[in-house]
């Protein structure tokens, strides 16, 4: 009989002792998708949420991921610049200059791969490089989620995001993420003459910007897809305006010869290849080119009309490549700028849910 | 003992009701179409370099092409599919079914006009016609898909040197260019239980030296089925269509 009180007795200690279930649920975040634009895949292991994309946030312009609390993310992709850097290359913590120039940051949510080279395969293994990178912010992840341990809010924030307690780089990846696709551009001018040459239906707000689309804008965008026009639309279509490729567009090797998708593959036949970027938002997302080598638009359209050299891994779409370009004449060259100054979305840029929330 | 009789007198009737097992479930089918590019009898790889029949240096660079509407009279294989050789293979697709059902099939070389001009963005997001999946191989709503892309590099220019100077590509759409295809008699391969192939070849060699319809790369070496570029897109996809054959 003593031996049944006394189990019992255990028994019923440990269920009392047994740790409250938690119970918490994140809410879920709804993306607000241009009705233009394909869906967005999430990763399964990373769905969005409020807490996670509000985590995500903070964390982009968190200067204690860097190893002396000077930078973060917004360090190298400035709001005002098309979150991308309006120096050629960026400078780390330590002074140390990259050897490319800042991606824009938009509509990353329907990449599948990142960097100029393509060597992350999703967003967030793109998170996981800079803050370890000792010419980035050189912090080691043990060091930058100590550093967040520290701060209760921080804890806390995390244990909203996730659902439980701990910090580390998974997380602060996977909450960067979330917010980094919230980063959605779809309302320039440009979309308006996407949706009108399709058919779809422009709102209130779509149609006023519509009475104001010049016919200039509309001559440079034809231009910016006739074949023997300026033939960008081969790299640089749909509503997304780009393709997933690896391309190389015909620039000169510099003096670095960075390799491209080649320094990844090893493979010669992506020698000087790199990401086709997307075009959105390009007039504030100077300078141009992988290696920020053309400072403003004007030497863009030159370079395309006049400037392409010859190679063995020259993208053969570069048709006109053999005679250096598509030979634009001054009006041409002016009417596709007017196109592609179409291209920025000042709602986005100036969008508050993607500004420093301190 | 009675105890112990009625105990086995239970047991047995426990397990004469005992509910028979299940029939072993139905096993699916998987159906997979895959074509083998070609350069004459050789099996061909991108970035390789061949020689063309008027004798130049020339490698393959990218070769993509759509079918559409592959069926077998009212039975359906895929209402769409993309071949990327470089992206995928040489698998077209693969899918469940039953290969008893596609002894013959027709189909599209390209995207059908009842999809071609479609919101490209609203297709599902596995569907080869997303956006998001057709890549380079979409133009806009007006003019629509890509249907078949062949691009390369050839060496034209007798300098003595055997650098591929000279790039051609091949970018065939429009409803107008769209081709038909029809194969009887098709047998499907079973290389392990449950699996079925049906393998396709495309021989860029016939694909350039079509008897009546050469392509020669020097001179003809561009086509996006425009205005002034009809009588090469015509021979492209001619020859596209005889170069397409079952393996």
């Amino acid at each position: 009989m003593k031996l049944y009180i006394f189990l019992f007795i255990i028994a019923t200690s440990l269920v009392s002792c047994k740790k409250d279930k938690n119970n918490f649920q994140a809410t879920p975040y709804l993306l607000e998708i241009p009705s233009h634009f394909p869906d967005m895949l999430i990763p399964q292991d990373n769905p969005m949420t409020a807490e996670g994309v509000e985590l995500g946030r903070f964390l982009f312009y968190e200067k204690r991921l860097s190893g002396d609390n000077t930078m973060n993310c917004a360090t190298c992709h400035v709001p005002n610049g098309a979150f991308s850097d309006p120096n050629v290359y960026s400078t780390g913590i330590d002074g140390i200059e990259g050897t490319r120039h800042s991606m824009a940051l938009v509509n990353l949510g329907w990449e599948d791969f990142f960097f100029w080279d393509g060597r992350a395969s999703s967003l967030e293994k793109q998170i996981l490089e800079p803050v370890p990178n000792p010419i980035e912010m050189h912090q080691s992840w043990k060091a930058t989620a100590a550093k967040l341990n520290l701060d209760i809010t921080y804890r806390n924030r995390f244990f909203r995001a996730f659902g439980e307690e701990g910090i580390d780089s998974i997380k602060v990846a996977k909450a960067i993420a979330q917010f980094v696709r919230t980063m959605i551009s779809g309302e320039s001018k440009f979309d308006v003459m996407y949706k009108y040459e399709n058919s779809l239906a422009l709102n209130t707000n779509e149609q006023t910007i519509f009475q104001s689309i010049s016919n200039e804008e509309w001559a440079g965008y034809d231009l910016f897809k006739s074949l023997n026009g300026a033939d960008c639309f081969h790299c640089h279509n749909g509503p997304l305006m780009r393709v997933k490729k690896f391309s190389n567009n015909g620039l000169l090797a510099s003096a670095i010869d960075d390799l491209g998708r080649a320094s990844f593959t090893n493979n010669a036949n992506d020698n000087y290849k790199f990401k086709v970027p997307t075009l959105r938002n390009i007039e504030l997302s100077a300078p141009y080119m992988h290696d920020g080598r053309f400072a403003n638009l004007d030497e863009v359209i030159e370079f395309y009309s006049s400037g392409i050299h010859m190679s063995p891994t020259i993208d053969p779409l570069i048709e006109f490549g053999s005679q250096g370009g598509v030979q634009l004449d001054a009006s041409e060259k002016l009417l596709l700028k007017k196109f592609l100054l179409t291209l920025t979305d000042y709602n986005f840029i100036n969008n508050p849910k993607f500004s420093d929330p301190n | 003992m009675n105890r112990l009789l009625i105990l086995i007198f239970l047991a047995f009737t426990f397990f004469s009701c005992k509910k028979k097992e299940n029939p072993i479930p139905q096993v699916d089918n998987y159906l997979s179409v895959t074509v083998q590019p070609k350069f004459g009898s050789n099996n061909l790889f991108l970035d390789s370099i061949y020689t063309s029949p008027e004798g130049y240096k020339v490698k393959f660079t990218d070769l993509k092409f759509y079918i559409t509407q592959l069926k077998n009279g009212s039975s359906t294989l895929t209402d769409a599919t993309i071949f990327d050789f470089r992206e995928n293979g040489l698998l077209a697709f693969r899918k469940i079914g039953d290969p008893t059902k596609f002894s013959a099939l027709q189909g599209f070389i390209g995207v059908d006009g009842t999809l071609n001009h479609l919101d490209p963005s609203a297709f599902s997001n596995e569907s080869p016609l997303n956006i998001s999946n057709a890549g380079t191989m979409h133009w806009g709503w007006n003019t629509g898909y890509i249907f078949f892309s062949i691009e390369g590099k050839v060496d034209t220019i007798p300098d003595g040197n055997n650098s591929l100077d000279h790039s051609f590509s091949f970018h065939i759409g429009t409803d107008s260019y769209l081709s038909d295809f029809s194969f009887s008699n098709l047998s499907w391969q079973n290389p392990s239980a449950n699996e079925f192939i049906l393998p396709f070849k495309l021989d860029l060699l016939s694909f350039l030296q079509n008897p009546s319809q050469p392509i020669d790369l020097k001179t003809d070496f561009l086509t996006h089925s425009g205005a002034g570029q009809e009588a090469l897109s015509e021979i492209v996809v001619q020859n596209f269509k005889q170069a397409f054959q079952p393996n």
